[in-house]
Parts: structure tokens; sequence; C-alpha cells
């Protein structure tokens, strides 16, 4: 029975829309330290829609430019083109990730505003924290859920057994693992590796509820366990499971975290999502 | 009329009105009302107290317990309730699973909600507070009734 389970899983997994293929490019860039900016303007230049995302999400306050930037090329010398190439993979995700997501009953919108939220919060953590985590840990936080749009249907039909193990006291993925096999952070690293991402990345959403199980630490596995719990605590995107998943007191020790940095950077994730989110109309 | 009220915001209103706020985390959910004026409020407060980001709270403060409290109850004075008459209930206040001190920021906006009302002499009539649940409140202002949404079940609250 959860044999079958788990292949009809697999199954949607497989089938789970490929990455956009001028993300996909992009994506080969980050690995190539002789990028240049005309290489990036190159690929963009055939995705107008795409473009103009990326100059908005240039311009939003987040980023606090001191201009209004108006080409690709300005873009990438403001920013680093590192920093760039994560706009361009949000753009290119907005839409998968913006459906409703059934079983954790997310409304419309709503995955994709915790995904923005858990962004913000980590970059805002690594910032208040001052350690230093890859230009990658936007895309990590943005993707970290991913895998509740395959598993979503399959918790819905076995929500029931689902939430009776999680009423004991366990962490809601943990739950889900009992009773499909699998949850939604082995889903999305799998997602993730289907779309040839980089291992720092599939790694990220692969453990981000049970850090200390990731092989080797790492700050960007820490940092996005901790912002994706404060976001569920100030109300992004918490679901049918609430916030039935737990911090590890180990990252918590590893990052040096204190109640104050937490606090702080809440305040300050709130403005910044509804920011971002405006520039997708959403 | 039938008001949203998101994180960090307050709303209030009179009879035949009704305010709902979704996803109650950590976040304290509290209402007030006057069932002979009609009138009440709701807010959605995030984080204890406003000393952490005095500029944040300023522009905007709903998003602690101890800006946001007194101005609920400000809000509602104003729309004719009194105090005397005031039914306050509260919902949310949740954390999540384990005993890390840091992740209560809910027990503690719990905390700060209780010396508020305490110092004021104002009672708690009702409350729905912790655990691991997101919450859904629904407040009706024609009769008062607060009914709370958590894990697909409502209590009336
Ligand atoms: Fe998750
Ligand atoms: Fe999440």
């Amino acid at each position: 029975m959860k044999q079958t389970k788990l292949l009809n899983i697999l199954a949607k997994v497989k089938s789970f829309p490929s990455m956009p293929e001028a993300a996909a490019k992009l994506l080969k860039l980050l690995d190539n330290p002789d990028a240049t900016a005309a290489q990036i303007e190159q690929i963009l230049r055939y995705d107008a829609g795409l473009t103009a995302n990326l100059l908005k999400l240039t311009n939003s306050v987040y980023f606090g430019l001191p201009c209004k930037v108006g080409s690709v090329t300005q873009a990438v010398v403001l920013l680093g083109w590192k920093k760039l190439i994560q706009l361009v993979m949000a753009s290119c995700v907005n839409a998968v990730m913006g459906k409703p997501v059934p079983g954790y009953d997310l409304p419309a919108g709503e995955l994709w505003r915790h995904s923005i939220a858990v962004s913000v919060a980590a970059e805002g953590l690594a910032k208040e924290l001052k350690v230093s985590a890859s230009e990658e840990i936007f895309t990590a936080a943005l993707l970290h859920d991913v895998g509740k749009l395959v598993l979503g249907g399959f918790v819905k039909e076995d929500l029931e057994k689902i939430e009776t193990e999680a009423s004991r006291g366990i962490s809601f993925e943990v739950a889900e693992h009992m009773v499909l096999g699998t949850d939604h952070t082995e889903v999305g690293a799998q997602i993730l590796k289907n779309w040839s991402f980089p291992p720092a990345l599939v790694n990220a959403v692969r453990w981000h509820h049970d850090p200390d199980s990731a092989g080797k630490t790492d700050t960007l596995v820490d940092i996005v366990h901790v912002a994706n719990i404060l976001c569920l605590m100030i109300g992004i995107g918490v679901g049918r499971e609430g916030l039935c998943y737990k911090p590890s007191p180990l990252a918590t020790k590893r990052l040096g975290l204190r109640t104050n940095d937490l606090e702080m950077v809440a305040s300050w994730t709130l403005q910044y999502v509804d920011d971002l989110c405006d520039v997708f109309g959403s | 009329m039938r008001y949203v009220v998101v994180v960090a915001d307050m709303k209030v209103g009179k009879k035949e009105d009704s305010i709902v706020t979704y996803a109650l985390g950590s976040c304290l959910g509290l209402t007030v009302y006057d069932p002979v004026a009609q009138v009440g409020g709701m807010l959605h407060a995030m984080l204890p107290l406003s000393k952490i980001n005095p500029q944040k709270a300023k522009a905007n403060p709903f998003m602690f317990v101890d800006t946001g409290v007194p101005k609920l109850f400000k809000e509602v004075y104003r729309m004719g309730g009194q105090k005397a008459r005031l039914v306050v209930k509260a919902a949310g206040c949740g954390q999540p699973l384990g005993k890390n001190e840091m992740f209560k920021i809910g027990d503690r906006n719990y905390t700060i909600l209780k010396k508020l009302l305490w110092k004021n002499g104002i009672l708690l009539n009702a409350k729905d507070i912790g655990g691991t649940g997101g919450r859904t409140v629904y407040f009706d202002l024609s009769t008062g009734r607060t009914i709370i949404s958590s894990k697909g079940l409502e209590s009336e609250l």
C-alpha cells in the first residue's frame, strides 16, 4: 500500500514541469567564472516578460538602489550578476509557486508569499548574525517548500492519518514520512535534482526541517531552517499544519542566534515581502 | 462592511460589520466588543515589545502588543465603547514544537498582553492561546460572537 503510494508520488515528481529554459541556462552561468553581463543579456533578450519582471524586481524598495535601473547591464553592475541570477530564478518560478496547495490548505499565492518571506528573512538573518552564507541563499529559501506542490494532493488524501501521527507531538514532515513513505523535503530535493540545480541548493531544500541530519553542517541550511519557522510564526504561509515543526536547538546555537535577532528580522520582513509581492501583482 | 485584518494591523467596526483575521501563528489576535453600543475592534500584533524596533513601531504601532493594544482600546472608545462594558477575547500566541526559548514569541506576546490588561484593570473574558495550531478568527459585530477556525474545526470563543 505504502509502496504504491510512494511510486505514485515519484511518478508525479517525474512529470513535474521542467525548469524554464532561460533559468536553466542562467544557472549554468553561475558555475562559470568567466560569465559576463553580455551573456546574461543575450539569454534574457528572448524573453521580454522575464526581463520586465527582472527590472521591476531590481527597482523594488527591497534592494534600495540609489537610482532607477533601466537595463539588464545596469542591473548587473549595481547588484552583481550572481544576485541578478537569483532574481531571474524568482521570476521564473513565480508561476509554479503561486498555485494553491491542497493538503496544506494554502490558497493561491500563499506558498509564493511564504517563499518570498523566507528568502527575505533568510537574507535578513544572515545580515543580522553577520554570517557569510552563499549568494544562493535567496533561491534556496525561495524553493524550500517546492515539494509541497507535488505532495499536497497526497497529503490531502491521507490527511486524517497524517494528523493523527502529528498529534502525538512529532513534526509534520515526520508524520508525512510515516504515512506516505516520503515527505515534502525529499520530494522538493528530487525536483531540484531533476532541474540539475547545484548540490548546495538541493541540500538546503532536503534538510530545511532537519538541519542536524545534513551530513556536514551548512550555514545555508541552518539559516533557511530558522527563517522558515520564523515566517510561519508571523503568519506568512501558515497552513493546515500550523506550527507543527520543530526548530533545531543545535542550528540556533551554531548560528549564535538570540531572541532579539529573530524579532528584529521579523519586524523588517513584513514590509519587504509586501513590496516584493507587489512586483508580481499578487 | 467585512474587514480583513492582516498581520500587524487593526480594524474597528459597528453593528452589521464583521472582521476577520487569517493565519495567526505566534501572533496575538485580540478582539474588544461593547455589546450595548455594538461596536468593537480586532488587533493582529506580531511581536511583544516595540523597543526592538522603535522606528517600525512609530510607522505601524499594530506590529507590537505593547503599542497596538492601547491603540485598539482607544479606537473602540472613540467609536462609543465604554470600558466597563467591554468584552475582551484573545487568540493565537502559538509556538512551534520543542522547548526552545528563542521561539516563544507567542508566549511573550501573551505575557505582555496580560500585563497591560492587569495594569488597566481589564479582564480577559475568553482565550484560545498557545499550541501549534494556526488560527483564523471571525468576529461578528452585530452579536459579538467570535468564531475560531483551526485545523479544519470551528469553535466559538
Ligand atoms: Fe517545509
Ligand atoms: Fe516553509
